[in-house]
């Protein structure tokens, strides 16, 4: 039992830098939540330094803390949804090889590009964003013609912005359905 | 007898030990049958100190060459808050010595605090070998969870200087846990509330089948029963003052009869209900006539005097809660450590804010210890029923233009743990790379604590942004840093060398520990 332990932890640590995080947690791509956290305890079990601590130095222990590091790190990063965003699109683009590790520069990208989205959330621009306000109020006071006119206003701005793009086309569909009412009424 | 390993809850006022006996984790008491031993280092002369509850009876009596509440200095800078705050109020001399580091003074000589600590600990060691009549030297010391590096790391010095093999160091709270939970099948969210004599603690849990994953931690390094103690002896100092004009804090001796009789009074109050103060003799007038001082505190002018303490807890309490994404209806179990948490006021707030009767029948006193016992006795062993899976309690950083820094490993992060990070050449022909660590959770290099600067050399040379180094940031399992780097092209391992720091070299353990060897512990044989 121990020899196969021994021999288990050697081919798995010679594999380590091959592997991405869910291969170290033995996941599927899709785990939900719990089954990483289940998947962390299950290989601390398996793995966690202390288990070996009253060893004498050996090959054994030293693949054991290799593997438990990577263990914690692939933790760290699946049960963050942001991190483990970034890391899908990393490790099924074309270069996985060398984004099997998450680094702590990647986690600042994938930290920019949520703050990013959240302030195209709002508008990006000064002017896009005061445009985008007064356009939901125009539309609370029932004006929508005028929450249309500052809605393009803002697009000049931020012709990117997903959000003033989405209002505008909603903003549309209803300004068509009311006309069709409308017509509907008159025939 | 089979080999033993002792668990050491070092605290700031008071420090216990204990060991797995016949798989029964049990508190060793001293000679005298105490079970808890005063953190005081009394020096008696060149090569004798006292150590101990004995100790503490010293402090009025030899107040310049008896040293306390060393915790609260260990792995500190000189210039630090908590530095200046203790030049003011201890009765022992505070310098400064190399590197920023803080030596304390006594007639006869100067000691680094991790020197103060392991004659703490080298009783506790004489406590154990006297218990069981066999030499021990294996140990699991346990520290705050939120003491940072250098403090973990000072404590581990302390642990070698006195002549143990520190197995490991451990958070209080988790050691607290882990005593909680041993030989029983739980699975439970637990809190642990762990008041100390000068540091604050909170650690949340999950507990089952067998393993102890620690979610979060927040603790504050300066608040402690010190601080109620501190409350109590300024309302005394103030009214003495307003009755007679004279202000007792003026004074080293009147301090320390005022620090021991509001430390009393604190017990007293939270025992009965109410406290009579009486220090007789404490001082004389300008004209030589003796006075006394007495008072009586009643419970509810205590409680309102430490409201403003016992509500900074409930802060610490809401953000490790956040961490864990956690409210207090999803705690399944409140466990109370630390002496300070007998008060009534403390129990009844825990209770009103967790909505939650803390556990019963842990001894705040004792949990610690029996903690790390069972830990330092499962490291003894190949695979342990039990697994601590413990965090990082700050976040580490390193230093980046003016000023600022760049997070390499979040707070409350799993550990073991180790996260790289590249580094290239800014100059044709670059010799040395040089990184500041920090740990904190500020953007700001001065809202957070240095480690170290580390230096790198030894890679190739080459123009600029050619030569590439990766460095590697890991975390062991006792929370201390631990940074080294390759040569990403060669795969060489660069030499590294680490400056600015507090802590003690290699060299300056081995003579402390010399010196340690070479100084008879009072009332022990040699």
């Amino acid at each position: 039992m121990e020899i196969e332990f021994a021999n288990e932890a050697e081919t798995l640590a010679q594999l380590l830098d091959q592997l991405d995080y869910f291969q170290v947690l033995k996941l599927e791509l899709n785990a939900t939540p719990p089954q990483i956290k289940e998947a962390f305890h299950r290989e601390s079990r398996a793995y966690h330094p202390d288990r070996y601590n009253a060893l004498p130095d050996s090959p054994l222990k030293a693949n054991v803390n290799r593997i438990y590091k990577r263990v914690t790190e692939a933790y760290v990063i699946l049960r963050d949804d942001l991190s483990r965003k970034k890391y899908l699109e990393d490790i099924n683009g074309p270069d996985r090889a060398s984004k099997l590790r998450f680094t702590p520069a990647d986690e600042q990208e994938a930290r920019e590009k949520r703050k990013k989205a959240q302030a195209e959330q709002i508008g990006t621009t000064v002017k896009g964003r005061q445009l985008y306000q007064q356009a939901l109020k125009d539309l609370e006071q029932e004006k929508p013609e005028a929450a249309m006119r500052n809605l393009k206003m803002a697009q000049t701005f931020e012709p990117a912005n997903q959000l003033f793009k989405d209002k505008l086309a909603e903003l549309d569909a209803a300004a068509r359905a009311a006309a069709k009412t409308k017509g509907h009424g008159q025939t | 007898m089979a080999e033993l390993a002792m668990g050491i809850d070092l605290g700031t006022s008071y420090s216990a030990v204990a060991l797995v006996i016949d798989g029964k984790p049990t508190v060793i008491p001293n000679e005298w049958g105490e079970r808890t031993q005063a953190s005081v280092v009394c020096f008696l002369g060149p090569s004798e100190v006292l150590v101990g509850n004995a100790a503490k009876r010293n402090i009025i009596t030899h107040a310049e060459n008896t040293v306390y509440s060393a915790k609260r200095l260990i792995g500190r800078y000189f210039f630090s808050e908590e530095v200046k705050k203790a030049q003011g109020v201890m009765p022992y001399r505070i310098v400064e010595g190399g590197n920023n580091a803080v030596r304390i003074e006594v007639p006869n000589g100067q000691y680094s605090l991790p020197e103060i600590s392991a004659f703490v600990l080298r009783e506790m060691k004489a406590v154990v070998e006297a218990y069981v009549g066999q030499p021990v030297i294996k140990a699991v010391i346990t520290v705050p969870a939120y003491f940072n590096d250098n403090q973990r790391q000072a404590t581990k010095d302390a642990g070698r200087i006195a002549g143990l093999d520190v197995l490991r160091i451990v958070n209080e709270p988790t050691a607290a846990a882990l005593a909680y939970g041993f030989g029983r099948d739980l699975k439970q969210k637990v809190v642990i509330y762990d008041l100390g004599g000068g540091t604050f603690d909170v650690s949340i849990l999950e507990i089952g089948d067998g393993v102890f994953e620690v979610l979060s931690t927040a603790g504050d390094t300066y608040l402690g029963g010190d601080d109620f103690d501190d409350r109590i002896m300024t309302w005394l100092a103030d009214g003495f003052q307003q009755r007679t004009g004279l202000d007792l804090r003026q004074n080293r001796y009147c301090l320390q009869m005022l620090k021991e009789g509001a430390e009393n009074a604190k017990i007293e109050v939270g025992r009965n209900g109410i406290a009579a103060i009486n220090l007789p003799a404490i001082c004389q007038d300008p004209d030589g006539k003796v006075l006394d001082l007495t008072e009586s505190l009643d419970i509810d002018k205590f409680n309102g005097m430490v409201m403003d303490l016992v509500q900074r807890t409930f802060k610490v309490c809401d953000e490790a809660l956040q961490s864990a994404r956690m409210t207090p209806h999803d705690i399944d179990a409140v466990i109370l450590v630390g002496g300070p948490t007998r008060l009534p006021i403390i129990r009844t707030s825990v209770q009103h804010y967790f909505q939650k009767e803390p556990v019963m029948g842990i001894d705040p006193d004792e949990v610690v210890s029996l903690g790390a016992a069972i830990q330092a006795d499962a490291l003894l062993q190949v695979g342990s029923r039990n697994t601590l899976l413990d965090v990082t309690p700050l976040t580490l950083r390193i230093g980046t233009v003016s000023g600022y820094t760049e997070k390499i490993i979040d707070k409350n992060t799993p550990i073991p743990i180790e996260r790289g990070k590249a580094f290239t050449t800014s100059r044709d022909g670059q010799e040395r790379v040089k990184i500041r660590v920090y740990q904190g959770e500020d953007n700001r290099a001065e809202g957070c604590e240095l480690l170290g600067e580390f230096e790198f050399s030894g890679f190739r040379i080459g123009l600029r942004g050619e030569v590439k180094i990766e460095v590697t940031f890991e975390i062991d399992s006792n929370g201390i840093v631990n940074v080294s780097a390759t040569d990403t092209e060669t795969g060489q391992k660069t030499s590294t060398t680490l400056s600015l720091s507090s802590g003690l070299s290699e060299a300056d353990i081995q003579a402390a520990a010399a010196r340690n060897q070479a100084t008879q512990l009072a009332g022990r044989a040699a």
